[in-house]
This record gives C-alpha cells, sequence and structure tokens, in this order.
C-alpha cells in the first residue's frame, strides 16, 4: 500500500511538471494554431537560466523569477521573429521552429558550457517527512501544490476574465475582435508570451527534481510537450492536465514493475490514443 | 521509344550521372570517395522524403525509421548467415517487406487526419523502433552495435560507389516517371487542395498511403545501402537527428522537385564533412548546429522554394507551388 502512494505521488509530481510544459504548449497551439516545435527549448532556457542564478544567490525564489522572466522575453521575440512570418502554415512553422529549437539548445551549450550542471533542490523544500509507513518528499509535495495553483490560475484566467474572453473571441473570429477596437495581435503575442514562460517555469521547477541538466533536454521535452498535447486534444487545458498525469503515473508505475518497457512507455500511450481516439482524450470547446 | 521524344533535361541529368562514373578515377581519397557514396545514399533518403513532403504535402519526423528498418535487415542477415550476394538480395526483399508493412499501417491509420498526426505517430514508432534497437541485444548488439562481413565483391569501395550511384540513378528517373505519371498529378493535386481532389472522385486516403509506402520502400533501400557502405550498425541510424539532417537537404535543395534533394544532399553533407574539420580552427565551429539551426530559419523566411525552386522561378518561369502556401481551408469554421 504504502509503495503504492508512493509510486502516486512520484506519478502524480512528474506528471504535474509536464502539465506545466504542456499548457503551454496547448495555450500557444489550441488558441494560436501554432506548432511550436521550439518549445523544449524555452524549457530548457528556463531551467539553465534559473539554476544559473539559483547558484549565485542561493535563492530558489530568485531562479523562478529569472525564469519566467527569461520565458517571456524569449517568447515576445520568438512571437515576433520567428513565429510571425509562417501564420497559417502549419510545415512551415514546424520547420522554422525546429530550427530554432536547434539554435537554442546549441546556444545554451556556448553559454553554460557543454557540459551536464547537478543541481539540488533548495533547503527549506529538501527532505522528507513520514506519515505511518509513507514517505512524502517536500519538493514534490511542492510541485503538486504548484501545478494545481497554475492549473486553477490560468483556467480561471481564460473562462471567467474578461481578457480570457477577448482571446476566446479573438481565436473564432480574430477580424470581428479587432473592428471593435482591440488590438488582437497585442492578445495574441501576450498568449504567447505566458505560454512561453509557462514552459520556462516547468523547467525550472523540473531542474532540482531531475537533479540534472543537459542541453539534448530541449528536443526530448519538446516532443513530450507534443505526446502529452495530443493525448489530451489539442488546447485543451483540462485534456493537458489529465493526460500529463497519465502519463506521469504510467511512467512512475511502469518504470517500477515493468522496468524493460519503460522507456516506450509514451510512444506506446501516444499510439493507442492516435489509434481509438485520434482526436485526443478530450476535446476543445471551440 | 522515339529518341527525339527524350525530354531535353534527361539527356542533361543522364550526362551528370555519366561524369559522375567518371570521378572515381581522378578522387582517389579514399575518405572522398567515402563522403560520395554517403551524398549518394542521402539523396536516394532525401527523394523518398520529398515525394511525402514535397509532392504529397506530409511531413513526417520519423522517417529514419525505413532508413533504420532497412540497415538493420541488412546488417542482421549478413551477421547471421554466409556473407554472399544471396545474402544481400535476401536482406533488401525484407527490408522492403519490412518497409511497406509498417509504412501502410501507419498510413492507413493516421493520414486520414489532419497532418500532424502522420508526423507525430511516425515521431512515435521511430522512437519504438530506437527503443526497440537498444533494448533487443541479442539481435541488435544494443548500444554497441556491431560490425559485419561484407562478400568479397562488395569490399572494394569502388563497386560500391558505382552500385550507389547506379541506385540513385534508377531510382531518381524511377520517381520522375512516378511524379510525371497520372498517380504523381494526383498526388500534387492533394497537395494543393485536399478537399477539392475529394470532390473530383479521387480516392485521398489511396493516394496518400500509397506516397507513403513507396516513400518508405525507397527510404529502406538507402537505408541498405548506407549499412553496406559502413560495415558497421549502431542505434544512430534511428536516431531523430537523421530526420533533421533529410528534413534540411530536401528543403534547401528545394521540396517538390527530385533534383533539389539531391543537391541539397551534396551541400549537407559537404558541409558536414568541412565543418565537423574546422573544429580545429576555432571553438565556435564545435557548436556547427548552431549554423544549421539559423540556415533552417533563414531558409524558411527567405527562400521557401530552396535553390532548385527559386532558380526555376527565377530563370524558366516556373513558379512551383506547395508547401510554401498559406492553408486556408484548415480553418476552424466560426459557429
Amino acid at each position: 500500500m504504502d509503495l503504492f502512494v508512493t509510486l502516486g505521488i512520484n506519478g502524480l509530481a512528474t506528471g504535474m511538471l509536464i502539465f506545466l510544459l504542456a499548457s503551454g504548449l496547448t495555450l500557444i497551439f489550441g488558441l494560436m494554431d501554432v506548432l511550436n516545435f521550439a518549445h523544449g527549448g524555452l524549457f530548457i532556457w528556463g531551467a539553465y537560466s534559473g539554476v544559473w542564478f539559483y547558484h549565485l544567490t542561493d535563492s530558489f525564489t530568485v531562479a523562478i523569477v529569472t525564469a519566467i522572466a527569461t520565458g517571456l522575453v524569449l517568447g515576445l521575440i520568438m512571437e515576433k521573429v520567428i513565429v510571425k512570418p509562417v501564420y497559417g502554415n502549419h510545415i512551415q512553422q514546424i520547420l522554422i521552429t525546429l530550427g530554432f529549437m536547434l539554435v537554442l539548445q546549441e546556444v545554451i551549450k556556448v553559454v553554460f558550457g557543454p557540459h551536464q550542471i547537478a543541481v539540488s533542490p533548495p533547503a527549506f523544500l529538501d527532505g522528507s517527512f513520514v506519515v505511518g509507513d509513507v514517505v512524502f518528499i517536500k519538493y514534490r509535495l511542492f510541485i503538486i501544490l504548484l501545478g494545481l495553483f497554475v492549473f486553477i490560475a490560468t483556467s480561471y484566467l481564460f473562462s471567467k476574465t474578461r481578457i480570457g474572453l477577448v482571446v476566446r473571441a479573438g481565436v473564432i473570429d480574430k477580424e470581428m475582435v479587432q473592428s471593435l477596437g482591440i488590438n488582437i495581435k497585442l492578445v495574441f503575442t501576450a498568449v504567447f508570451m505566458l505560454g512561453s514562460a509557462l514552459a520556462a517555469l516547468s523547467g525550472v521547477l523540473h531542474a532540482p527534481y531531475s537533479g540534472v541538466l543537459y542541453a539534448e533536454m530541449g528536443l526530448e521535452f519538446s516532443i513530450l510537450a507534443f505526446i502529452v498535447v495530443i493525448i489530451g486534444g489539442m488546447g485543451s487545458f483540462r485534456g493537458s492536465l489529465f493526460a500529463a498525469l497519465l502519463v506521469g503515473l504510467t511512467q512512475a508505475f511502469m518504470a517500477y514493475y515493468v522496468p524493460a518497457l519503460s522507456l516506450a512507455t509514451n510512444m506506446l500511450l501516444m499510439t493507442a490514443v492516435l489509434i481509438f481516439r485520434p482526436q485526443g482524450l478530450f476535446t476543445a470547446k471551440a | 521509344m522515339n529518341i527525339r521524344n527524350v525530354d531535353k533535361s534527361t539527356w542533361i541529368y543522364l550526362l551528370i550521372a555519366g561524369l559522375l562514373c567518371v570521378v572515381p578515377f581522378f578522387v582517389t581519397g579514399r575518405s572522398m570517395q567515402f563522403l560520395l557514396i554517403q551524398i549518394f545514399v542521402f539523396a536516394i533518403f532525401a527523394m523518398s522524403y520529398d515525394l511525402l513532403l514535397g509532392y504529397t504535402g506530409i511531413i513526417s519526423f520519423g522517417h529514419v525509421m525505413f532508413f533504420g528498418i532497412g540497415a538493420y535487415s541488412t546488417a542482421i542477415v549478413l551477421d547471421r548467415f554466409e556473407a554472399t550476394l544471396g545474402a544481400v538480395l535476401l536482406s533488401v526483399v525484407i527490408a522492403l517487406v519490412i518497409a511497406g508493412v509498417v509504412s501502410l499501417i501507419v498510413g492507413v491509420l493516421t493520414l486520414r487526419l489532419k497532418s500532424h498526426f502522420y508526423a507525430m505517430l511516425t515521431l512515435a514508432l521511430a522512437g519504438l523502433f530506437l527503443v526497440a534497437a537498444e533494448k533487443w541485444t541479442p539481435l541488435t548488439g544494443g548500444n554497441d552495435g556491431f560490425t559485419f562481413r561484407l562478400p568479397p565483391f562488395l569490399r572494394d569501395s569502388l563497386t560500391m560507389y558505382f552500385i550507389s550511384l547506379a541506385a540513385l540513378v534508377l531510382l531518381f528517373f524511377g520517381l520522375r516517371r512516378l511524379t510525371y505519371s497520372p498517380f504523381g498529378r494526383v498526388l500534387m493535386a492533394i497537395r494543393e487542395n485536399e478537399k477539392r481532389t475529394a470532390s473530383l472522385g479521387f480516392n485521398v486516403v489511396y493516394y496518400k498511403v500509397m506516397a507513403s509506402v513507396v516513400s518508405g520502400l525507397v527510404a529502406s533501400i538507402a537505408g541498405v545501402l548506407y549499412i553496406l557502405s559502413l560495415r558497421f550498425v549502431d542505434t544512430s541510424v534511428f536516431a531523430t537527428e537523421v530526420t533533421i539532417d533529410v528534413l534540411l537537404m530536401t528543403i534547401i535543395g528545394g521540396v517538390g522537385t527530385l533534383i533539389g534533394p539531391i543537391i541539397g544532399a551534396g551541400l549537407v553533407e559537404f558541409a558536414h564533412h568541412w565543418l565537423s574539420g574546422l573544429s580545429d580552427v576555432h571553438w565556435i565551429f564545435e557548436r556547427w548546429i548552431i549554423l544549421y539551426g539559423t540556415i533552417y530559419i533563414l531558409v524558411v523566411i527567405f527562400f521557401p522554394l530552396g535553390i532548385v525552386g527559386t532558380i526555376r522561378a527565377k530563370f524558366f518561369n516556373r513558379p512551383v507551388k506547395g508547401i510554401t502556401q498559406k492553408q486556408t481551408e484548415e480553418k476552424p469554421e466560426s459557429a
């Protein structure tokens, strides 16, 4: 039983990290119809810049703030320079963002060095406490809570506030919203920046969780984010959360019970979803 | 066939092929010959990719799996059996059968959906093949890979050169014939406007699946040739990086043309060769992938037709359409 709970918490924490990553992508894809393969590049830049400041100042809060700032800036640059010329053309989006992904990944090696970087959790989140027979690792609980908070906050932002209303209206009819006196380009840039910031946030949170950072993580996580978004259904927040938790939990249990297959877990999950329910588990409302 | 009816460009291509036959007698360095063989192999691979991307408008992220299937089939067969011509032919048949079945299954499953599903499922399957190659150690040697013996007549690199060149020329003319045929025209119609093609009565899914099968078969032949020239196999033949390379070759050379990917393969392979050699000169060349990524971005923004496409549009007044135009029909209907 306690083993089951431990594995469950591991899975939930991994899933929450994946959700943070995928929620950014689902925003960019679901709302703006941009296939962004550089999403993992934003993830890795968030992680590296955050960790650099974390090691410099020894404050994890500073690390998180830095990561979010990095995500916002990179998101702004990316939307203005890379994505703008290719709105509306999926194949060109894939090509150009893939190119940007490679650049981001290699520039990491130039700026921060090509070697792996070891990261440990901050002091106040290090360690664990024991309830009965079950060990709760503090950092994992912290991630689960933070992930839930982000889910609730973004859901609230997009379904209850005026900003969310504008964005959703803009997705349905761009010209109409524009003619009502709203600068829809600015709104979409902001959405892109928010998605990028979420990717960067998930990057810096992932660093102490996995304990190690390396530049090639970028492409791996780009692919992982896409897998989750496809399983969950493009553009659906709830779908992304559900799919991310599913992927996290499956990984945790597979790694323990069927280690031989654990590497293939994500691919198998996605293949199954594509075969039986190609539109994803949840479908977004227009 | 009346010799006068042969297209002028055919003569030019045959002339180039003839010139390439003479090249190895002047270029004697082994590494240079090997580089040329690599170019031929990747040119075949890139052509197969362009049949999907440039002619049919399907993007694949796992095209490397067919390449890897060809590579591993040949390596394993030559490792297990006596290294003879028969074994090589057997391995080609096995590679073609596996690649055909896999591409058929992937195509049937995803080509009825929107384009990116094919990209994702091929990516997933290529990932599965990579994991299988890593884990199925008794058969594949895992991460370390294994070397194998070639039949005596293939050991000479000059023979390998001519075999690769012959395969390239034959496949080039074969694929050219295919793209000029009614079948190929339907593929291009699908690329231009899928809904309209369907409404004209063509079974779009059938044509797309067939394109994916032909493309998979050709890619597996490239894999066979690659591994024969390398005499060593490891899991890198399933790496996503190879797909990214071949994507770059195709878009630099020119999508929607067959000669474009060949030129692209030549450029990218030469660039690989030189840039990795330059890493002793300055540290920035160790990070030559930056250059790679930058070229990607610049090509997509400023040069979307590629080399061949741009030349055609500029000098022959033949605008190449295709993946460069905006897709308008995918916009969601407003309620």
